[in-house]
């Protein structure tokens, strides 16, 4: 090992840290502008003093989002659609993935191109709205979970991590006496923690932020809390010609703000907690070799 | 591997007769969801509470509650039981359009809808109730139709079948709800009248600019279709978004009663050529090509960037509270004269209203659910109770007169506001009864003094013109010159008026192109499929 | 290296037998993927057929080529085709390496706590619907109360620049608002390619000498090459679906030179004009294009690199 960095290395550690703080700074500022906006005095907002710290403190915007009906039953319905939605596109999607790995399986390359093609092709919103219908799914959380149960992009990436594991593991694996499901299980998904938890964040963020399908599929005492946040931040400045009572609602930017915050404030707390599955995937990695 | 491939194929096939035969077959899965309607018994047992599902457009600054007191109170007094579907007003369309389209899921009544546009094909296509041949199941909504003197609008909804397919919203007298908005205070101060037409409007905006000069005197909430719809007709046109007849190019010529090419001829000339001037001299917002959301349209007003705006009356009120300068007062003026006379936006005295889907007329109670409707919206006591509330509650009668409760009396909101956003009354998707005199209560006497000195004016506010009556393939024949149409003027409108085309230079060349894309043919189209 | 299994010659029956497992693990997937991504796709047959609202797709009439035949005339459309082509050509140019770049630097971060603190803070982004991002936007953007014009105003005495509705800015903010949305989070994707990068390559390195600069392009690039060329061949075949929610809520008429792609062009026919049909031509037209462009940049990687996505 080197003992003193060189020059080389110093530019470069210096440039990573402005770019660092620079990333920092364009990411927060934002959430910082719309967190003061949601908590500032309502009528240092009218009058255009809040830059970006907020004047004077005001949780009205706060008090009145709580208030609304069904604010904290949406937010259980993300919840629960977030999660168990995960947990399905999972299972799914790496039972899937590992078969399609094994170039060697026959029908492997046929299954594959199925799944390419379908990238480019849907059917649209009208027979999508009617298989779902004709299949009973209406009205319930199922039209939630299992239409988005595999999502191709994401099959590709976990395809492509599967491929990169060392085949000795699993010939190891196989004179040992496992069988492909015990494979998958005891040596794949451990090995692929990283992916799993990348794919999974996907998936998680993709059920966190969906409105389209609640709206469509579900009804209104199992609207997620995107529908809601939709409703408050669109609702007043919708495209159409539906004028009338659209063209006079107004929304305070404050509860607009206060909307954002809290709707995205959970899944942003989620991460840390997988980010330890990153770097546990590190050392599994080192195996390899 | 064969045999995999054998099992998928009739996998697939059998999914697919068995979702497309489904449709075929249009509707005959239950037609509620949750099947809370089938539970129902047939017999007409009337003290068993009837229940149905209802979609609700819901709009987010007056959220829907279940335990409003309307909500509740209406229940009992038409014994019903009510699975509301609350959708966000933004979404509602697509929601009806995909209920209706496939017919299944729908639900059994649906609110704030009408025919005009996409729903008509849905309805001659079938997917919609014709409620009009079930005039003996609504008495109420007749009688309200004969005491408004609504007979002729009531009769121009129906689409080409002769046939129509909704219970609108009735008014007695149309609402002059909205229109140029000034800084009273600032008037006074600079010693200016109120403006009467358009040319004295810019005089004042001309003034407005020359004492602060970093303002952009006229401002407009929601964005350009307010202004054009609120402007437009003292020039002789309406086109644009709410362009007439939906056509966008389009306009409607009262005298000979047909439809000319609005987007290309000289009242239209005139119109822009006037904005053009005001954009050009810096009178006129230079956001006002986007959607301005009431928040910065709030924000230009109450810190005195803008002093003059199109907007809705409802809106001012929380400016002024909100706003910071001293002596702050808005106000709100009648329709001003233009080529054209003094014109507000078109208006009907029909809105959208109650829509049952063709599903709903298979329930073996129909005949008593469409009674229930009727008796729920157009019967004089629940269409009070959807105006005013409950009496004892929510207002008391002093002989002729209304007495708001203290509470809603003296709420900052104003007293329309919190009994929406409070008890649920005054919706636009539940309020089908609509009198001018009664809703004047719910605001302050300029209100009222302006909505009279309209009424004084004559015929400032003209109907809606009648909507063509095509059939489907004249509709999609009409969609697709309308496309390219309404595309080319949105284009053009902005570059005339923020001045990147010239008028005089431009002008044969944008009439040129919109010629080339068929616009007379267009109109053509128009004329011929009226009645 | 020894193959686990020499195949080419091996009977069916026996294949089967050997790997039943792998197959039944298929088996739930495959019956998902016809049943929603296969059965909804019938829907397609409606680019031939005259759509009736209620009617589903296949109670219609049969009307040909008519509405490709008006694809090909259709000025609109060729317009819309050319801005996604443009548009998203110039979103794969700036945002394909940047994330990857950033992938690089942030792992080159030795104090962890920082790194850390950097990666869940740039990925933050991302969890903004796009309806609020277009709403931010406008706010920051406006010329009458937005900080950029109030800053710019304020320092260089530059009249305010309305640059929401000028069609030469959109591009630009199109953009970048994209890298501000997506730089972190794709970079998630390249940060698990380099962490499973084995660490004692770095170490060898290291004791050879190796700069950190050198190791960068030796070892960190080369690795996580085969997840850049998988993600660019998905980017490429996607050329022509850009983020549509976000180009409409900035679509503005006088924008709409640049701005109309060719999502909102089926929006526009399709729902708010009812012509259903069409917009399903124009949908099914575009996929085959997808499908083109996916092929031939996979035949490409496969040349090259001598591997591709399938």
């Amino acid at each position: 090992m080197r003992k003193f960095k060189t020059t080389s290395d110093i530019v470069l550690d210096i440039i990573i840290y402005i770019v660092m703080i620079f990333v920092l700074l364009v990411c927060l500022v934002p959430f910082i502008y719309m967190f003061s906006i949601s908590i500032s005095d309502p009528k240092a907002i009218i009058n255009n003093q809040v830059s970006l710290f907020p004047i004077g403190i005001n949780m009205e915007a706060y008090r009145q989002i709580f208030q609304y009906p069904n604010f904290f039953h949406a937010y259980r319905n993300t919840i629960f659609y977030t999660v168990v939605g995960t947990s399905i596109a999972l299972v799914m999607t790496t039972l899937f993935a590992y078969p399609l790995s094994k170039s060697y399986l026959r029908g492997q390359k046929f299954a594959m191109k199925l799944v390419i093609i379908s990238m480019f092709f849907s059917g649209g919103l009208i027979p999508n709205y009617l298989l779902i219908s004709s299949l009973h799914l209406t009205g319930t959380v199922w039209a939630m979970l299992i239409p988005f149960a595999i999502n191709q992009f994401n099959l590709i990436i976990l395809v492509n991590f599967f491929k990169s594991l060392p085949e000795e593991l699993e010939e190891a694996a196989l004179i040992d006496g496992l069988d492909y499901f015990g494979i998958l299980i005891k040596v794949i998904v451990p090995l692929s923690t990283p992916a799993l938890a990348t794919v999974g964040l996907y998936v998680a963020v993709f059920f966190w932020n969906d409105w389209f399908n609640g709206l469509i599929y579900l009804s209104t005492d199992q609207y997620p809390v995107m529908l809601f946040l939709r409703n408050i931040v669109n609702g007043t400045t919708m495209v159409g010609d539906a004028a009338g009572s659209a063209d006079k609602s107004t929304i305070a930017i404050s509860i607009k703000s206060a909307v954002i915050i809290t709707s995205t404030l959970p899944i942003i707390i989620l991460y840390p907690f997988l980010q330890k599955y990153f770097v546990k995937g590190l050392t599994v990695g080192s195996v390899k070799g | 591997m064969k045999f995999k491939k054998t099992l998928a194929v009739i996998c697939a096939v059998a999914m697919a007769v068995s979702v497309f035969s489904g449709c075929s077959s249009k509707g005959n899965t239950s037609s509620t969801p949750e099947g809370t309607a089938s539970t129902t018994p047939s017999s007409e047992i009337s003290n068993e509470p009837i229940s149905f599902s209802m979609y609700y457009s819901d709009n987010a600054t007056l959220p829907f509650k279940d335990d409003w007191l309307t909500i509740q109170e209406i229940q009992k007094r038409v014994n019903a039981k009510i699975k509301f579907e609350v959708i966000p007003i933004a979404d509602y369309s697509t929601k009806v359009s995909l209920a209706l389209n496939t017919g299944n899921n729908a639900p059994d009544v649906i609110l704030y809808q009408s025919t005009t546009g996409e729903n008509a094909s849905l309805a001659l296509n079938g997917a919609i109730v014709p409620i009009s041949d079930y005039s003996n199941l609504t008495p109420n909504f007749n009688a309200r139709v004969k005491e408004f003197g609504l007979e002729k609008d009531v009769e121009r909804l129906n689409l080409k079948d002769g046939k129509r397919y909704y219970l609108p919203s009735l008014f007695d007298v149309p609402f002059y709800d909205g229109g140029l908005i000034i800084r009273d205070d600032l008037l006074k101060k600079y010693n200016l009248a109120a403006p009467k037409t358009f040319d004295e409007l810019y005089n004042v905006l001309k003034v407005f600019k020359d004492k602060n000069p970093d303002s952009y005197p006229l401002t407009i909430l929601a964005g350009p279709r307010v202004l054009f719809r609120m402007s437009m007709p003292s020039f002789g046109i309406s086109v644009g978004k709410n362009g007439a007849g939906g056509s966008k190019v389009l306009s409607w010529n009262y005298k000979q009663q047909k439809y000319f090419s609005g987007a290309i001829s000289d009242e239209y000339k005139q119109y822009v050529s006037y904005l053009a001037k005001l954009y050009k001299e810096g009178l006129l917002d230079p956001e006002m090509a986007d959607p301005i959301d009431g928040d910065k349209w709030a924000q230009k007003m109450a810190t005195g960037k803008s002093m003059a705006t199109y907007a809705y009356y409802d809106q001012i009120g929380g400016l002024e509270g909100a706003s910071t300068i001293e002596g702050f007062d808005l106000q709100m003026y009648p329709a001003l004269e233009g080529p054209a006379g003094a014109h507000h936006q078109q208006k009907n005295r029909t809105g959208a209203g109650i829509m049952f889907p063709s599903s709903t007329a298979k329930r073996t109670d129909f005949d008593r659910l469409v009674k229930t409707i009727d008796e729920m919206f157009y019967s004089e006591d629940n269409a009070k109770l959807w105006c005013l509330g409950v009496e004892g509650i929510t207002y008391t009668m002093n002989g002729d007169k209304i007495n708001y409760a203290d509470g809603i009396k003296n709420s900052p909101n104003g007293i329309y506001k919190t009994m929406q956003v409070e008890y649920g009354c005054g919706s636009d998707v539940t309020q089908m009864v609509w009198i001018n005199k009664r809703e004047m209560t719910k605001y302050d006497e300029n209100y009222a003094r302006i909505n009279a000195e309209v009424e004084a004016m004559g015929d400032v506010i003209q109907s809606i013109p009648p909507m063509p009556l095509f059939d489907d393939m004249t509709a999609e024949e009409a969609s697709t010159l309308q496309t390219p149409l309404a595309d080319k003027f949105e284009i053009w409108i902005d570059a005339f008026i923020t001045g990147k085309k010239s008028i005089e230079k431009d002008w044969d060349a944008y009439v040129k192109e919109m010629k080339d894309l068929d616009i007379e043919k267009f109109c053509e189209l128009y004329n011929d499929n009226l009645k | 290296m020894f193959k686990l299994t020499e195949q080419t010659n091996e009977p069916l029956k026996r294949h089967i037998k050997k790997y039943w497992q792998l197959y039944v693990m298929m088996i739930l997937p495959i019956i998902y993927f016809i049943v929603f991504k296969y059965i909804p796709m019938l829907g397609n047959v409606l680019a031939f057929r005259k759509y009736q609202p209620g009617m589903g797709p296949f109670g219609t009439r049969w009307v040909g080529f008519t509405y490709f035949k008006r694809i090909f005339k259709d000025s609109a459309f060729w317009r819309a085709f050319k801005n996604t082509l443009v548009l998203s050509l110039g979103n794969l140019i700036i945002n394909f390496p940047i994330p990857i770049i950033f992938a690089v630097l942030l792992n080159e971060v030795k104090a962890l706590k920082f790194k850390k603190f950097v990666q869940t803070i740039s990925y933050m982004p991302r969890f903004i619907s796009t309806v609020a991002v277009v709403a931010i936007l406008g706010e920051l953007l406006s010329p009458s109360t937005g900080m950029l014009n109030n800053f710019l105003t304020s320092i260089f005495g530059i009249e305010p620049i309305y640059f929401m509705n000028e069609p030469q800015y959109f591009r630009t903010i199109y953009i970048l608002t994209d890298t501000w949305q997506f730089t972190g989070w794709t970079a998630i994707i390249y940060l698990a390619a380099i962490t499973g990068i084995s660490i004692d390559l770095f170490e060898a390195a290291s004791i050879d000498g190796a700069s950190r600069v050198q190791q960068i392009i030796h070892i960190t690039i080369p690795s996580i090459l085969p997840t850049v060329m998988v993600m660019l061949i998905l980017n490429v075949g996607r050329l022509l679906s850009l983020g549509f929610e976000k180009v409409l809520l900035m679509y503005t008429p006088s924008n709409s030179v640049v701005s109309d792609i060719i999502d909102t062009l089926v929006y526009r026919t399709g729902l708010a004009n009812q012509n259903y049909s069409y917009a399903t031509a124009v949908g099914l037209f575009s996929g085959i294009i997808g499908v083109i462009l996916v092929t031939s940049s996979n035949a490409l990687s496969k040349k090259i690199t001598g591997d591709g996505i399938y």
